[in-house]
């Protein structure tokens, strides 16, 4: 709500970061937080709209201009309040999120929205700091046994909120460590790990069991949590990788970003090589690297390659070019389709656009290049523009073209739920149910490859139809 | 969407006046189309789902409103919708609308009334009209008076003109939109929204000669009394009840008292108050002037002075030189009610709304007040609305400059 005419008089202003040469040196976070009275600042240039669009651009609806108005008041324990109200993670989605919100703040008519997400970091940062977030333990049990698995952010804010509302809840993880994609995905420069540790902890106080390196359908059958627990969630994440099916795509020198970013982040936790690496170190030091994806996995490996010291970084994209400023009257408040620069991006790296890789080339199973092909899109398909093949010079190839659906051999095929036609575990947002008995599916698990917030939200709205299921009514909120 | 249109802040610069915002303004004639087009379009589509030919057809079908989902979300629960939802019994009744209602106009007074000035609109002769009215005749003169405008427009017939005295209790809006040359005079009173609209004629309501009643203590007419005037006189021997002069922009009235939030939102015209006044007097008003006879000297405290100041009667200065016109004893035309210049002459004014108030009712508080006129001045405050006295003296300004320059 902030002030009236709050947007009047002060322009928008969003957090900074530190310097391309310095936060190159490592990998800690380098946004700069605003100080408090500029906050406030920002804060007032909320303006109450009668319908705030952000409620819905917020995938988690959010009640932002409430707790703008709360913070442009210095009431920031209530501000908290209010945020956690509808978001059980905000310091994660203060950080990651690509925060369409801001897309559809009336603000960004102008391209100047409330820098809402900023806001609500400071927010949440804030609340650790001055202790008030604390364990909500439930005061009754419902005697109700919940499996979820994937500790991703679905499984997460699923097995935290059936854990408030009573149930005893086990959270299984196939990895070493808690946090899915968001552990091992994304690097330590934009979101530092202890943030997911800490809730963990909040978590376990609350009455959470933490079981990692349990991988269900391989070391616990799917049969056997569903003996054993009232219910079962999947919240396993969509981690199939799109594949590179071209000539010479089998070489060592090609690999998968997950991978990459994976031994990175371990490495940055103090794993040693072993742990970090069991298949063979995979850096990017000194070697000229290509990132075969335009988006947020690909900048993430721009990011990381440049940190270990890499010759070249580029990146390619099979999608043309998208406008640097969108159509707002077609767009708003929708997300829009543009240009966007990313930090990584910000540190070095040639992008190009509307690329096709066509051949990896190698000699003696060792890469050497990446045989492309310019591609035109204007009759609306993709078609090669004939005589446009280039070799872009390359030590390692990184794959970042996407994830198909969730991986199926292991728990998906062990619980023979029924798929949709995507290949992603059939179930729909009100029920969550899937075509086995107490079977309940969240998260990219459910609906594909998405954002952190959406998963934040499926599993909230999975934990509520679970809770409805067991005690046939409930109180979690939509 | 936003909902800031009260705020000169709309972000997109369709509801503000701040020429920052509305150069965001992008909107064009052609976008309004389109949106219609296309909401006809969906409206189409819907009904043609559901079967429906005619807006008609649809009307009052509540068996076929689907609300599932609205009762479903949480914030429905514990609203019972079912007897909004009730389908109605009509026993082969249509349910849409097929039938106009009879507003019972050819049995009103008016027609009555019409047909005894025949002469007063056909050729301006003066007639003199004598009825009895009871509470079941509402907006009498209202028809009257539109055959006056029918005829002679905004203008109206010469004063008193067409001169109708009742007697009895007059319904609701009694000299509703009277014109200029037609004056009511009733001795009775009146029930609400006398002289609502009142668009130049007089209305007069007084005290029947045998009631032993105090006229500055008893109601003789009733709420929101001259509701939206904007010319003509008003002259009421006895208390009105709330909301008195609400919205009016240029009638004339005098009564000897009012109920709460006297003078409400006025933008001009002149109301003298010859007694009490309730609470919130003058909330919101910003034109004309009120006179307020103050006896126990706490009228302030029963002022909203928000907008207004409340100001003593004082000689006027030297600068009443400046005038442009001093207040005369008689109305001259719809346009010009004798007030003279608002800045100046406030004694004269008062002196003779009160000399015209006994002359049309017979006031005994008014004579009384004119007989003691020395004393009794002293006792009137002046209301003045901040802004117009600001805006009258900038006209003033203006008027005095240009005349400079013709001088020179």
């Amino acid at each position: 709500m902030g002030k009236a005419t709050g947007f009047l008089e002060l322009d928008r202003q969003d957090r900074t970061y530190s310097d391309a040469k310095e936060r190159l040196t490592h990998y800690k976070e380098f946004v700069v937080p605003l100080p408090e009275d500029r906050l406030k600042g920002q804060a007032s240039r909320c303006m109450n709209c009668g319908i705030p669009y952000c409620h819905n651009g917020c995938p988690v609806n959010n009640i932002i201009p409430d707790w703008n108005h709360l913070v442009y008041e210095g009431d920031w324990r209530n501000a908290l309040e209010v945020l956690q109200s509808t978001n059980n993670f905000p310091e994660f989605t203060g950080r990651i999120c690509p925060a369409p919100c801001e897309a559809s703040c009336t603000l960004n008519i102008d391209d100047a929205p409330v820098t809402i997400k900023s806001i609500e970091c400071a927010i949440v940062d804030k609340g650790w700091e001055e202790g008030w977030i604390t364990p909500q333990i439930p005061t009754r049990k419902t005697g109700k046994s919940v499996a979820v698995v994937g500790s991703g952010p679905a499984g997460m804010a699923c097995a935290q909120q059936l854990a408030r509302a009573g149930h005893s809840v086990t959270l299984f993880e196939k990895n070493d460590r808690m946090g899915g994609l968001m552990r091992y995905g994304i690097p330590d420069f934009k979101m530092e790990k202890d943030q997911i540790s800490r809730r963990l902890m909040q978590m376990q106080a609350e009455g959470v069991v933490l079981k990692t390196s349990t991988e269900v359908g391989v070391q616990v059958s799917m049969e056997s949590l569903r003996e054993n627990f009232d219910a079962v969630v999947m919240s396993g994440g969509a981690e199939d990788p799109r594949q590179l099916t071209i000539p010479g795509a089998e070489m060592a020198g090609v690999r998968l970003a997950m991978e990459f970013l994976t031994q990175q982040n371990k490495r940055n936790a103090g794993d040693d090589e072993v742990r970090a690496a069991p298949r063979g170190t995979l850096t990017a030091t000194g070697k000229h690297v290509i990132v075969i994806g335009g988006g947020d996995t690909g900048s993430d490996c721009v990011g990381t390659s440049n940190r270990q010291g890499a010759a070249s970084v580029t990146q390619i994209e099979i999608m043309p070019k998208p406008p640097i400023k969108e159509d707002k009257a077609m767009n708003w408040p929708d997300w829009p389709l543009k240009l966007r620069t990313s930090s990584s991006h910000e540190e070095g790296c040639d992008r190009d656009w509307a690329i096709n890789a066509k051949r990896v080339v190698g000699e003696n199973g060792k890469v050497t290049g990446l045989e492309c092909v310019r591609l035109d899109w204007s009759n609306g398909r993709m078609e090669e523009v004939a005589g446009s093949e280039f070799i872009l010079e390359a030590d390692l190839i990184l794959l970042a073209m996407g994830f198909v659906g969730p991986v199926k051999p292991g728990m998906v095929e062990q619980s023979e739920v029924v798929l949709d036609v995507r290949g992603n575990v059939a179930a729909n947002v009100s029920d969550y149910k899937t075509s086995q008995e107490n079977v309940f599916a969240c998260g990219d698990m459910r609906r594909g490859q998405s954002l952190v917030v959406w998963a934040i939200r499926e599993g909230r709205q999975c934990a509520r139809a679970v809770d409805l299921q067991l005690m046939g009514s409930t109180t979690l909120p939509v | 969407m936003m909902r800031k249109c009260h705020l000169n802040t709309c972000p997109v610069g369709v509801a503000t006046q701040d020429p920052k915002l509305r150069a965001k303004f992008t909107g064009q004639p052609e976008h309004v189309i389109n949106y219609f087009f296309f909401v006809a379009e969906e409206l189409r589509a819907i009904m043609a789902e559901m079967g429906f030919r005619t807006i008609e057809e649809m009307t009052g079908r509540v068996d076929r409103i689907d609300m599932n989902k609205a009762i479903h979300h949480w914030k429905a629960q514990g609203i019972d919708l079912s007897k909004l939802l009730h389908v109605v019994d009509t026993k082969g009744l249509p349910l849409h609308h097929t039938e106009t209602q009879d507003h019972g106009l050819d049995k009103a007074l008016d027609q009555d009334l019409i047909k005894a000035s025949a002469a007063a609109l056909e050729s301006g002769d003066a007639v003199h009209i004598e009825r009895e009215v009871k509470s079941l005749n509402r907006t009498v003169g209202a028809m009257l008076s539109g055959e006056v405008a029918k005829k002679y427009g905004h203008k109206g017939l010469p004063e008193n003109t067409i001169q109708i005295a009742f007697t009895g209790v007059a319904g609701q809006s009694f000299g509703a939109f009277l014109a200029h040359g037609v004056t009511l005079e009733l001795t009775g009173d009146a029930n609400d929204y006398v002289g609502k609209g009142l668009s130049g004629g007089r209305v007069i309501v007084k005290q029947p000669a045998h009631v032993k009643r105090e006229p500055t203590e008893n109601i003789i007419v009733g709420n929101t009394v001259l509701y939206g005037a904007i010319a003509g006189e008003a002259y009421f021997s006895g208390v009105a009840g709330e909301r008195f002069a609400v919205r009016n922009s240029g009638a004339l009235a005098v009564v000897e008292g009012t109920g709460d939030h006297g003078c409400e939102y006025m933008t001009g015209g002149v109301v003298a108050v010859l007694g009490r006044t309730g609470r919130n007097f003058a909330a919101g008003m910003s034109g004309g002037v009120a006179y307020v006879y103050d006896e126990d000297g706490l009228f302030r405290e029963r002022c909203n002075l928000a907008m207004v100041d409340v100001e003593a009667i004082t000689p006027d200065g030297s600068d009443a030189e400046n005038s442009t016109g001093a207040p005369t004893q008689r109305a001259s035309n719809v346009h010009d009610f004798g007030m003279g210049d608002m800045l100046y002459h406030s004694a004269d004014r008062l002196r003779i709304l009160l000399e015209r108030h006994v002359l049309y009712t017979g006031s005994k508080r008014a004579r009384a007040i004119l007989d003691d006129w020395a004393n009794a001045l002293g006792k009137f405050v002046k209301v003045m609305p901040k802004d117009y006295k600001r805006a009258l003296k900038q006209l003033e300004g203006e008027r005095l400059a240009a005349a400079n320059v013709a001088a020179e």
